[in-house]
């Protein structure tokens, strides 16, 4: 007992140094309290509460914290795309991502604590920041496991330029996904919190409603009349909920900002959430779409309800489709990802932004302004 | 209770104990025995109501034996006034509260037909 009083007292004590400056008297007042209680529990239950408080105001948790599940996520993310023959190329592609994607969040992380601060002190910026994060090994992850398959023998195909060109473009936008999502969540960054927060909550919902639309990224096919024409009228409004989903974020983040007098003010923040609503709808999809695809040689229920509802998956799918598990077919499905969702990721933020953008400008007109 | 009157059950409760004698200073162990509350939980509230200029703070004048200074806490004016006002609309929010779950619990009386 005497040994745990004497180690908590001395770790509260050079705890104290962690507290913000105009605050180390209350860790003093602490410690020193300690002193005049009798030893025993007592002492012991007020020095334990002191180091708790210590870790709160200190935000150790936080400092401590993200780092170790940063490392420990992007460590097992390395560990699931390392495995495979060394001669492979779809595993040393994969090899490069793993560790080119690690070494830009870390480091893009460090550059940008520099540049724009350090994460803002705001709940919804440190969810934004971590999701995004998460997001983004994700889509290496369950993109290590579509080519670790899809380039596999007998489909082993050689590393040729358009493959590592692709893998660059692929690199290129990880970059420019990374920036975004810790510049917009930085503590000085052009964006509000609520402006990022809004922007990537209606991009995510919109991710996942695009998703149930067209798992694999191609609309279903159904047998009966009325659900193919209730489908039909599914994909219409899903259509129109994409294309007003930045422009729902634009007008609420330039309405939340209407003290601004400047229009270019509402412009700014009408493209900066839905370039958020862009982006995080293009992780969200490809993420999820991309998930799907790997899980296909594992699972047989989902390989024959593709092959039942995604006829025109693919041209080659549509005519090989019994192929699908000798992965002839997965492999069309490996280049429907790298086709398709690396589009989705470069085109969806940008028309976010400019609807957006357009947004926030038609928000601040007359007739759009709320009524006082 | 504490939401109406602006503070938290913690908070009320040493605005309580700082009331009870507000010339005097007080250390820290001494309102946590007469609050109830542990370190963890008391020296954020002192620290708040210090932030807001409720609570004033200083160290022993004297150094005394065998010990360091001891920090010392109690109401500013102002806190105590505020503090006496939140006091007031506490208990009686705890007496309507009390009314109103006694009300809820007794029986409803039998209607008779006219």
């Amino acid at each position: 007992m005497r040994l745990m009083t004497r180690v908590m007292s001395l770790l509260l004590r050079c705890s104290a140094a962690l507290w913000p400056a105009d605050r180390r008297m209350w860790a003093r007042a602490l410690w020193v309290e300690a002193e005049a209680i009798p030893e025993g529990w007592s002492r012991l239950a007020w020095l334990a509460g002191g180091v708790r408080l210590t870790v709160l105001e200190a935000g150790l948790a936080r400092r401590l914290g993200y780092p170790v599940v940063f490392s420990a996520a992007a460590a097992g993310t390395a560990w699931s795309a390392w495995s495979g023959p060394a001669g492979d190329s779809a595993i040393m592609i994969n090899r490069v991502d793993v560790i080119t994607v690690a070494v830009i969040l870390a480091g893009l992380s460090w550059a940008i604590r520099r540049a724009r601060g350090p994460v803002a002190g705001r709940r919804p910026a440190r969810m934004v920041r971590t999701g995004g994060y998460a997001m983004v090994l994700a889509l290496v992850l369950a993109k290590a496991a579509v080519e670790r398959v899809a380039d596999a023998p007998p489909n082993n195909l050689p590393a040729s330029a358009l493959a590592w060109t692709g893998e660059l473009v692929f690199l290129a936008v990880m970059v420019g996904y990374a920036v975004v999502i810790l510049a917009g969540t930085a503590r000085r960054s052009a964006a509000s919190s609520a402006d990022v927060a809004t922007g990537a909550a209606i991009g995510a919902a919109l991710g996942i409603l695009v998703y149930a639309l067209g798992p694999l990224g191609f609309p279903l096919r159904f047998a009966g009349w009325w659900p193919a024409r209730l489908y039909d009228a599914a994909m219409v409004l899903g259509a129109l909920l994409a294309l007003c989903a930045p422009v729902a974020a634009g007008v609420a983040v330039s309405r939340r900002a209407g003290g601004a007098p400047r229009a270019g003010s509402r412009v700014r923040h009408g493209a900066l959430a839905g370039l958020c609503t862009g982006a995080a709808a293009a992780l969200v999809i490809s993420v999820l779409s991309t998930a799907t695809i790997a899980l296909l040689p594992h699972a047989s229920g989902l390989r024959d309800w593709a092959a039942g509802h995604i006829g025109q998956w693919t041209p080659a799918v549509g005519q090989v489709t019994p192929l699908v598990g000798s992965r002839l077919g997965y492999v069309a499905g490996n280049s429907a990802f790298a086709a398709g969702y690396l589009i989705v990721l470069l085109l969806s933020p940008l028309f976010g932004c400019g609807l957006g953008a357009w947004a926030g400008r038609a928000a601040g007109r007359p007739h759009l302004a709320p009524s006082r | 209770m504490a939401r109406r009157s602006g503070f938290s059950a913690q908070t009320l409760a040493v605005l309580a104990e700082l009331c009870a004698t507000p010339s005097q200073w007080r250390h820290g162990y001494g309102i946590a025995r007469g609050t109830g509350l542990k370190s963890g939980t008391l020296y954020p509230v002192l620290i708040r109501l210090a932030d807001r200029g409720l609570v004033e703070a200083r160290w022993e004048d004297e150094q005394p034996a065998g010990r360091p200074r001891r920090h010392l806490y109690r109401l500013t004016p102002g806190g105590l006034a505020i503090a006496t006002q939140a006091l007031i609309r506490a208990r009686s929010d705890g007496a309507a509260t009390a009314a109103a779950r006694v009300r809820a619990a007794r029986p409803a009386p039998a209607r008779v037909a006219p």
